[in-house]
């Protein structure tokens, strides 16, 4: 079984670990320490930019690339520490916040050093109290301690951190809307170009990274690129050739909730399988896995034949879906897929931010069309289309033949498509929370499409078995890019 | 009802304790109008709920039009206009707590407090005639590993059952 390798985690449980204290008796700020005695500020941009880090808050974009994009003569330039944490099936940040604040006060002195940045802003969740109560206090302690402030250590170096809390609404973690909402309007995202790393927050160059991203900064610097390389399945054998495949290091911090009987969450090097990982979580809850949510509940559903995907940033895009933020859902045979699109589609109609017209009407759009199907009412007539699948050619594609499908599955998948097409990945929106939407739900429809089916055919929900309910990899174009690129296969 | 017109007639400011919070705060950035929505919340927390009174006030600190601060206000579900209970139920319905029942969770409470979950528009359906007890629906509050849970107030409270539920009620009516 694989082995649980606690590095972020690795002094979370220790008591009164929040205070400066503790803290610093299991090695903390002895890495920010090194990092100014030691080495330049290009130097930990070089090391973060070689460690392969990628950014854990969802998008997954290496953190090196990201910090060279930042133009170096104009100041202020901003770090805006996202802990707004609000993807479904997500909660490592939490923990961090609750119960070991100064690890991130540290990731941020190193993110700063590097980045000549003075002041931070950490967006906390407005519900998080007791998080930003600790890292209030702990915050206020580092000030006290010559951490934070003016001329820290003597170094001349000035960084403050301020904790900025949101007020509830989840759009606010997408990094732009986060920008707005701390300039103090509605958190409704902006177009890009340009990139917050060019205009962000106050109309300056602005950083934004994760609570777990900034966090393992102090471990890269203080055990060296060398071993932070080390951890993850194939950053050795891609090294040679990057940039793609490319590199998936380090430790990840697994939610998993739903049908486990050890919900949790769980530090392991990146890349184990969903199998195995279900089995850390002290193994399914029921029979039989039914459907995986890989990356929080924007992520495109996983079946049952795809339990051997690997969970890090390359595969899960192979397999078509995505790592987010790295809430893991698992579901069991009893559960019925038309429910929970359901369930995740309140949820986005609920948070659309109302800017763009494809997504604020077509997700409460796909909300009405999916709960017409969940109350026996879906429309049962039907059409007649093109048919995808393996063409002549031998790739996917327009197979010239014709398939007979439920108008309300069309409608689906077409208002979906409409809002952010899932097979050409382009969104007619300001912000990705469109291919949020759309991928649940056009992902679950076609893997799920018997049971979407059943519905409408019966005029109540049905929850099939398993095998039943599940279309299987060689008849979908869900599953379309696990077939094609023979390039990564072995990855 | 006569309580209701008197609040939103009084004029609203900060108390001392307040005054010196947002004091504080203003510091922290480079224009005003950033410190909204920890001033609405120190406001709420003061006044109960978002007033006129209250986007008047925080406009003017802010140097704003109240405009801005309502336009704000409405965009956030953290932040009532209306009166709400004292104590605030905040109820996670998103997957993974639906598939550790929260419904019965829910169903629950609505059949103790012998009310209606308030929606964002009418914050008294879900309010106790006592006035007390609000409750609401929210989407997922990043504790899935504790499914299901619920806010009271600032207070999360995990793996809930009806029994749980019940002891959580008596100890918050004493
Ligand atoms: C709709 C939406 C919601 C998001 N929510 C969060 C969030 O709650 N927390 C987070 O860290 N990133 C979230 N992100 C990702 C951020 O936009 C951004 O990529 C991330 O904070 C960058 O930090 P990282 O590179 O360290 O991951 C969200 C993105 C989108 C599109
Ligand atoms: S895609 Fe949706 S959430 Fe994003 S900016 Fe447009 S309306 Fe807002
Ligand atoms: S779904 Fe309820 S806490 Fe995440």
């Amino acid at each position: 079984m694989v082995e649980e390798r606690r590095i972020l985690y690795e002094h979370l449980d220790v008591p009164d670990i929040n205070t400066f204290d503790v803290f610093c008796q299991y090695d903390g700020y002895t890495r920010f320490e090194k990092a100014i005695a030691e080495y330049q500020p290009e130097d930990i941009a070089k090391m973060v930019m070689d460690s392969g880090l990628k950014g854990r808050g969802g998008a997954g974009f290496s953190t090196g690339l990201k910090w060279s994009f930042v133009p170096k003569d104009i100041k202020p330039c901003y770090l805006c520490c996202n802990a707004d944490e609000s993807e479904p099936g997500t909660f490592s940040n939490r923990y961090v916040l609750e119960k070991n604040p100064h690890l991130l006060i540290e990731g941020i002195l190193i993110c700063c050093y590097a980045m000549g940045i003075e002041t931070t802003y950490i967006y906390i969740r407005g519900e998080f109290t007791l998080g930003k109560k600790m890292l209030d206090a702990a915050i206020k302690e580092a000030y006290e301690k010559g951490y934070l402030g003016e001329n820290i250590r003597g170094t001349g170096l000035n960084v403050d951190i301020y904790s900025h809390p949101g007020a509830g609404a989840y759009i606010c973690g997408e990094e732009t809307g986060l920008i707005e909402s701390l300039e103090g309007k509605r958190g409704q995202p902006r177009n890009k170009p340009p990139f917050p790393a060019v205009e962000g927050v106050f109309g300056k160059p602005t950083v934004v990274q994760n609570v777990e991203t900034l966090c393992n900064l102090p471990f890269i610097v203080g055990n060296g690129v060398e071993w932070y390389t080390q951890m993850g399945p194939t950053y050795a054998d891609t090294r040679a050739n990057p940039p793609t495949p490319d590199p998936n290091t380090g430790t990840k911090l697994y939610c998993i909730s739903g049908d486990v009987n050890e919900p949790g969450v769980y530090e392991l090097d990146l890349g184990l399988t969903c199998t195995e990982l279900i089995e850390v979580a002290g193994g399914l809850r029921g029979e039989e896995v039914k459907a995986v949510i890989p990356g929080g509940s924007s992520a495109p559903i996983l079946t049952h034949y795809e339990l051997d995907t690997r969970l890090d940033f390359t595969s899960l895009t192979l397999a078509k879906s995505m790592l987010g933020s790295g809430g893991i859902i698992v579901m069991n045979e009893t559960r019925n897929i038309v429910d929970c699109l359901l369930n995740i589609m309140k949820f986005y109609a609920h948070e659309s931010c109302g800017q763009c017209t494809p997504c604020r009407w077509g997700t409460p759009w796909v909300r009405d069309i999916v709960q017409r199907i969940a109350d026996g009412e879906g429309r049962d007539s039907t059409i007649t289309r093109p048919k995808f699948g393996i063409a002549e050619n031998g790739r996917w594609g327009d197979t010239g033949e014709t398939e007979e499908i439920y108008e309300d599955l069309d409608l689906l998948e077409s208002v979906a498509n409409n809002i952010a097409n899932v097979d050409t990945m382009t969104w007619n929106t300001i912000c990705v929370f469109g291919i949020a939407v759309s991928w649940p739900a056009v992902s679950y429809m076609r893997k799920f499409r018997p049971e979407f089916e059943a519905a409408i055919r019966e005029g109540k929900l049905v929850t099939l078995p398993v095998a039943e309910a599940t279309v299987p990899p060689e008849e979908n174009y869900a599953y379309q890019q696990r077939f094609v690129p023979q390039e990564f296969a072995d990855l | 009802m006569s309580d209701e017109l008197i609040q939103i007639e009084t004029p609203f400011a900060f108390n001392e304790e307040n005054q010196r919070e947002f004091d504080e705060l203003i510091g922290r950035y480079p224009v005003k109008e950033a410190a909204m929505l920890p001033t609405l919340h120190i406001a709420q927390k003061q006044a109960g709920y978002i007033t006129p009174a209250v986007m008047k006030y925080v406009a003017e600190q802010l140097e704003v039009s109240v405009m801005k601060v309502k336009d704000v206000v409405t965009f956030y579900p953290m932040f009532f206009e209306e009166p709400v209970g004292e104590y605030v139920i905040r109820v996670c319905h998103t997957l993974p707590c639906a598939l550790r029942d929260c419904k019965v969770v829910l169903d629950h409470l609505k059949e103790k407090l012998g009310t209606d979950v308030a929606s964002e528009t009418n914050l008294a359906k879900g309010t106790t005639a006592d006035g007390k007890f609000t409750l609401m629906k929210v989407e997922c509050l990043a504790s899935c590993d504790v499914a299901p849970v619920i806010m009271v107030n600032d207070d999360l409270y995990k793996n809930l059952t009806p029994e749980k539920v019940d002891e959580l009620l008596a100890k918050l009516a004493s």
